[in-house]
């Protein structure tokens, strides 16, 4: 609870963390807040071609730009928080090593940068729908548990991987790499539905492969997700980012010690 | 006001000399073979900063925290700060802290001097509502006026130095711990900045300042924490502290002058410093003259061979080693006596006028032309001066010059 008080008392401290984030990944661009965009547009143009012109993956009836695209703007949000948040601790080693403040500031410092980078991305969703004719229905508010939901496995994943980070860089090598293998367990370039049964239960494991199949039910099928999934996946994110706020939490007490 | 600001009960400090534990297990395999091999122990892969550290700071008092490069005094400012938690012990600190170590940790080179003060300040734990209250404050006293909306990359580092102090001095901490930060900037930056010190000393603040030696900041504490090797060697009041750090530091540099004196510069010199003695005014031997007695210091010396017209030099140096004056005879029109194979010479001081503390003073014999040591004594005599205290604030530095004060009654323009 001290914990959450001494957090509670340094919130003006994230969002200036977020601010600084922000303006300084574009200053000096030309393009600014574009970049946000550039991601998961050029991914999904790649990902047209490779996925629905070549191989043809089934998209469900959806025309296969918004299809994927509307996991993408989701899974480039919780790849760039998780890279950004791993390295957090040590990007900012200067004032880890030389001044307090409760270090989860930074790791939801990063969060909020890529909720923006998300919030602007989503626009050319928009204008997608209505470039293809489609609606949205009220079943599309469903976003916003999901998107808590993806909050909580992204802090959960931090928490960690930033405390190691800190005494092992390897984690920083190996982490391209598993970004790119979780997203092809995640079904970002193809549906849920072509996932075979057998294996189903076992996939469903990975909780961002529930909560990026859930993004495209609510807002491309207007169908809210399985109550049942969701419940329990809150309970496992939530009990899994209580312990993972622990560990950090018990690790961040010697961060300035060996960072 | 007698409440405790600052609490360490038994507190210990143990750093990894390597971290990870891969490099841990390899280093464990190594010295177990060493050990096993060769029967040696091997160094420990760990280092106690800080030893069973005990101390309190009331609300209120000003204490200096002095002691040698590596002593722990970083170490202490750390726990104290929450940067590191100690591994033993407990500490207690009652209020807010701001930290004045390593000013503009927290600057981001890429945004402007603006979103740098609402940054820092943010970091340091004020609200935006109190930031945009002092900002204008900020701003002057950093005298960054013209450049706030520049990039901080575009700074002179002088000028970034000087915002982040002004960010620090301005977040109005309980307790404010200063890091030896003092010794940058210009002479004028620095006593603003004392003059903020003396400022939130009046506002019964409490203050750590911490210091090699440095006479400026000492004498605004009213008691000095002195730790050596990670342990408490004395707290007590800032005179007799001070000057027993002052001449442990003096008999450690002597020691390793002792080594030096044994090389002489020029092994076939024509002329050896034999003794030199410090005496007071009664003619006896003395370690240590009241200020504004008279002092006599005598250098004996043997001639060895043909030698034309040396040259005496007596250097005054403070307990550091830093000199602070020199005399030379040929400046004064004093000969050495060469006829016979050995001699002596008298500098009379008259008075002696340092301030209380601790001195040492070098004796040099010159050729001629003072390009040529032919023998030197690095530290030849230590002696104590009992006189008027910076402690008192009346005085500062090592040195009361001779003078007097008039009243001038006729107009001056």
């Amino acid at each position: 609870m001290s914990y959450l008080n001494d957090l509670i008392s340094h919130r003006h401290l994230i969002l200036s963390f977020a601010q600084r984030d922000i303006r300084a990944k574009y200053k000096q661009t030309i393009f600014g807040v574009a970049w946000a965009v550039f991601q998961p547009f050029s991914l999904m143009v790649a990902f047209t071609f490779v996925f629905s012109r070549f191989a043809q993956v089934d998209s469900e009836g959806i025309p296969y730009p918004i299809f994927t695209y509307s996991a993408l703007i989701f899974w480039t949000c919780f790849a760039s928080s998780v890279s950004q948040g791993t390295i957090a601790m040590t990007a900012n080693a200067n004032l880890v090593r030389k001044i307090y403040f409760p270090r989860e500031t930074l790791l939801l410092a990063v969060m909020i940068s890529a909720l923006i980078d998300l919030a602007i991305a989503a626009v050319v969703f928009v204008a997608m729908l209505l470039y293809y004719g489609m609606g949205l229905t009220w079943a599309s508010l469903w976003v916003i548990p999901l998107l808590v939901l993806q909050i909580l496995v992204t802090l959960a994943v931090i928490c960690v991987t930033s405390a190691v980070h800190v005494h092992f860089r390897d984690i920083g090598h190996v982490l391209p790499l598993a970004l790119l293998l979780w997203m092809l367990a995640t079904p970002v370039a193809y549906p849920l539905s072509s996932v075979p049964a057998s294996t189903r239960s076992l996939y469903m494991l990975n909780p961002m492969a529930g909560v990026i199949e859930g993004y495209r039910q609510v807002l491309l099928h207007g169908s809210p997700p399985d109550p049942g999934y969701l419940a329990s996946a809150f309970a496992a994110a939530l009990l899994g980012v209580i312990l993972a706020y622990l560990f950090f939490k018990r690790a961040e007490r010697t961060f300035a010690d060996v960072i | 006001m007698s409440e405790i600001a600052i609490r360490f009960d038994g507190v210990s400090k143990k750093y990894r000399l390597h971290h990870g534990w891969y490099i841990s297990v390899r280093d464990e395999l190594a010295r177990l073979a060493r050990r096993v091999l060769l029967r040696d122990p091997g160094e420990p892969h760990e280092f106690w900063a800080l030893q069973d550290v005990s101390f309190e700071i009331k609300r209120g008092e000003t204490i200096g925290l002095i002691g040698a490069n590596g002593a722990g005094k970083s170490t202490i400012l750390k726990i104290l700060s929450r940067v590191t938690t100690p591994t033993r012990g407990s500490f207690a600190v009652a209020g807010k802290v701001g930290a004045l170590i390593e000013v503009g940790a927290g600057f981001h080179p890429d945004l402007t001097g603006r979103e740098n003060v609402y940054l820092n300040g943010a970091i340091m734990g004020m609200r935006k509502r109190e930031i945009d209250a002092k900002f204008d404050q900020i701003v002057a006293f950093a005298e960054v006026e013209a450049f706030i909306d520049t990039p901080l990359k575009y700074y002179s580092s002088g000028m970034m130095v000087r915002l982040g102090f002004a960010v620090a001095a301005h977040i109005e901490p309980e307790i404010l711990l200063v890091d030896e930060v003092l010794a940058v900037g210009d002479a004028a930056f620095q006593a603003k900045c004392l003059n903020k010190i003396a400022e939130l000393k009046e506002q019964d603040k409490t203050i750590v300042l911490v210091s090699h030696v440095m006479p400026s900041i000492l004498q605004h504490s009213t008691r000095v924490l002195w730790i050596d090797h990670g342990r408490v060697q004395a707290f007590g009041d800032l005179d007799d502290t001070a000057e027993r750090y002052l001449r442990t530091v003096q008999a450690q540099a002597a020691a390793g002058s002792a080594e030096e004196a044994a090389i002489r510069p020029t092994p076939d010199s024509p002329i050896h410093i034999t003794t030199v003695t410090l005496r007071d005014a009664d003619g006896r031997p003395a370690h240590s003259i009241a200020y504004g007695q008279p002092a006599l210091v005598e250098i004996g010396y043997v001639v060895a061979g043909p030698i034309d017209d040396p040259v005496v030099a007596v250097t005054f140096h403070d307990a550091r080693g830093y000199p602070l004056g020199s005399v030379t005879s040929r400046l004064d029109g004093m000969r050495l006596d060469m006829s016979a194979g050995h001699g002596a010479v008298r500098l009379v001081l008259s008075p002696v006028l340092f301030t209380r503390g601790s001195y040492g003073l070098a004796v040099a014999i010159h050729d001629s032309r003072i390009q040529r040591y032919l023998d030197l004594k690095p530290r030849a005599v230590s002696f104590m001066v009992d006189g008027p205290s910076v402690a008192s604030r009346e005085v500062t530095g090592h040195v009361i010059y001779p003078h007097r004060w008039e009243s001038i009654r006729e107009k001056v323009d």
